[in-house]
């Protein structure tokens, strides 16, 4: 059976992502919105669109009432959830079954067994899959934390229970700084999944993180895409993937395959998945978590393994059999994916919200750009500050990481801070460059180790004197007697002519 | 015309001529032919002495940030015959802590009269999902507290004053 219609339950990149699965399947697509969101690019791109409330989350793309009566009404059979908002929700999940419509991810017992962190180390441990040590059940009293914290030792991690996406999650280095720590944690974790229990586990030292891509139908077949490796992050939160893992060997690369397929199966899994592991500095892999929807850095997978994963998700939560087996998924060359953040990497990398003055992306061999925005469009306060993603394909790391500092050159974002400059300078780091890092690398190696190079300061005052001189004679009414504005008509001046006055 | 500079710390003289198409700019006397050419709103490609750039010109407070392929750079710039190069003058007196971006006030952590240290934290903001702290750029008295909790506030907003 295929789907007469598909609404999507997110906004911004992933819904244009999915919207253009959907359009190459020949499947109408639906957006809906906040009032925050009219002009946001999902709803310019989907077939149909409709508005769902406030721009507040938890009054618009949480709501499952809204977006299941938008289903309703407009005779959508399949709703895919995106990734964070309702993507790992069962209580939606279960929602659509009982509305007669498709929810494009796993079942709703598998999103809560496996949504439930602790839920999902206690299933991992089950299927021989190794986890890093702590709780194994949620903690919500300080008390309970103090003690243990106190049993697990410091440095630790405190995790929303509920959560994903670092929101809710804080290292914890000593036990003076549990108090502050756990507070933070539980405020965000409440905000964020509406739960503040927490959990805890023991800080693995020198960890990559480093996950891998599942997907399984509803007829007992499952096989993974590989690995991505994420260790790349700030806050928490990853900035830059790649695939394959310059840290992994073939033969832990095949093992952690199995775990992921093992632990698959035996929750019955269906739709695409993503199991996150630690790796120690011994290549030691710890279970991390389960995330039961399509990652953020998918489209390193789907360069890697030339699949499309949400075309995928779309067939197999039609009914179908996956049309590939393991033996089709095979690794070819190296991508790497860029997260372009409305931030200020040059401070702390603070949101830096507003509009987008002036815009220009790169094209070219190998190069893809899964964007949200577009020129004039104004980056809203209320959601997360990802912009785009900026992806380089290469036949060697040597030769993506190149491209992708070719493609970084060309993208250009006026009016807003973002995350490229920071990129420019990862792509020559030499610890990047030598895939020699864990997850402190933006804090510290990066930090500590700069990269320096001489600015074409020169140019720049070029530039801006010669824009300045422009502006000055525009507001004079000069401008249509001076340089560059003039049709290239053969006559010259001759002489040079002084500003201000333009005259000859 | 001629501009008083400043980027990346330094302080430079600029002197931008016109003839026909080129433009001539001379930083700190040494003399450029430039070929400038609007290339879509904000953009101009530029032939420097016969090197070619494709510059953003993102206009800002005072001069413009231009964005080079690997670089964006920081330029602030006045006709030099309007007075002298200013537009890094640091104020003095009591420190204003102002909204670093939009967004709304989590926790106020401090109250008016209170003495604190610097680096200490004085209100938790939430912009886009996180929540951040912004602390006390030196130490000192809280003089004025602007901030209340729950309260949407834009980029530059004052919030807390420390003398």
């Amino acid at each position: 059976m295929n789907f007469k219609k598909i609404l999507i339950a997110n906004r911004g990149e992933i819904a244009v992502r999915v919207i253009r699965a959907c359009r190459e399947l020949g499947i109408p697509s639906v957006a809906v919105y906040s009032e925050a969101d009219r002009l946001a690019l999902h709803v310019r791109r989907a077939d149909e669109a409709y508005e769902i409330g406030p721009a507040p989350s938890r009054d618009s793309y949480l709501r499952m009432d809204r977006i299941l009566d938008v289903a309703k009404r407009c005779g959508a059979d399949a709703i895919h959830p995106g990734y964070g908002f309702l993507s790992e929700n069962a209580a939606f999940a279960r929602a659509c079954d009982d509305a007669g419509i498709t929810f494009i991810g796993p079942r709703a017992e598998t999103i809560q067994a496996m949504g439930e962190k602790t839920s999902a180390r206690r299933i991992a441990v089950e299927a021989g899959v190794p986890v890093v040590p702590g709780t194994l059940h949620p903690v919500t009293s300080d008390e309970e934390i103090r003690r243990e914290a106190a049993r697990i030792g410091f440095p630790l991690m405190l995790k929303a229970a509920a959560g994903g996406g670092g929101k809710g999650l804080r290292l914890v280095p000593h036990a003076d700084d549990l108090a502050t720590a756990a507070l933070r944690a539980r405020s965000e974790a409440k905000s964020a999944f509406g739960d503040d229990s927490v959990y805890l586990e023991k800080a693995v030292l020198q960890p990559r993180h480093i996950e891998i891509q599942v997907m399984a139908d509803a007829h007992g077949n499952a096989i993974h895409l590989y690995e991505r490796e994420c260790t790349i992050q700030r806050r928490h939160q990853k900035v830059i993937e790649e695939s394959p893992s310059p840290f992994l060997t073939p033969e832990l690369r095949e093992r952690m395959g199995a775990l992921a397929v093992a632990l698959v199966k035996k929750v019955g899994y269906v739709n695409a998945g993503t199991l996150e592991f630690l790796v120690d500095k011994d290549r030691e892999p710890y279970f991390l978590e389960m995330n039961t929807r399509l990652q953020v850095e998918h489209p390193v997978t789907e360069m890697v393994t030339n699949f499309d994963l949400v075309k995928l998700q779309i067939r197999v939560a039609q009914g179908e059999k996956l049309p590939i087996t393991q033996a089709d998924v095979r690794q070819t060359g190296h991508a790497i994916e860029c997260r372009v953040y409305a931030e200020d990497p040059e401070r702390g990398f603070l949101p830096s919200p507003g509009k987008i003055v002036a815009l220009r992306v790169p094209g070219g061999p190998g190069v893809r750009d899964d964007s949200g925005v577009y020129e004039g469009y104004d980056v809203p306060i209320h959601y997360d500050p990802m912009i785009s993603k900026l992806v380089a394909w290469g036949r060697t790391r040597e030769d993506a990481i190149n491209r992708m500092r070719r493609a970084v050159s060309e993208y250009k974002v006026l009016g807003i801070q973002t995350t490229l400059p920071f990129f420019e300078r990862v792509m020559r780091h030499p610890d990047f460059l030598a895939g020699d890092f864990d997850t402190s690398f933006v804090e510290k190696a990066f930090a500590q180790h700069e990269v320096k190079r001489e600015a074409p300061w020169e140019v720049a005052v070029a530039a801006a004197a010669i824009q300045a001189y422009r502006d000055r004679q525009a507001r004079r009414g000069a401008l249509t007697q001076s340089a560059g504005a003039r049709p290239a008509s053969g006559w010259r001046v001759r002489g040079w002519r002084e500003g201000p006055g333009g005259r000859l | 015309m001629i501009f008083d500079v400043s980027v990346l710390g330094r302080t430079v003289k600029a002197e931008v001529k016109v003839r026909g198409d080129v433009y001539q700019v001379t930083i700190d006397g040494k003399p450029h032919t430039v070929d400038f050419r609007e290339t879509g709103r904000d953009f101009a490609s530029l032939l420097l002495d016969g090197r070619s750039f494709e510059a953003g010109l993102e206009r800002k407070q005072g001069g413009f940030i231009v964005h080079l392929p690997v670089d964006n750079i920081e330029v602030a710039l006045q006709e030099a015959a309007r007075g002298s190069a200013s537009a890094h003058k640091k104020a003095t007196g009591p420190a204003r802590v102002t909204a670093p971006m939009p967004g709304k006030i989590v926790r106020v952590l401090i109250e008016a009269g209170q003495e604190v240290a610097a680096g200490a934290g004085l209100i938790v903001m939430e912009a886009m999902k996180m929540e951040n702290e912004l602390r006390a750029p030196r130490a000192g008295r809280v003089q004025s507290v602007a901030a209340r909790e729950g309260l949407a506030v834009e980029t530059g907003a004052l919030l807390v004053v420390i003398e």
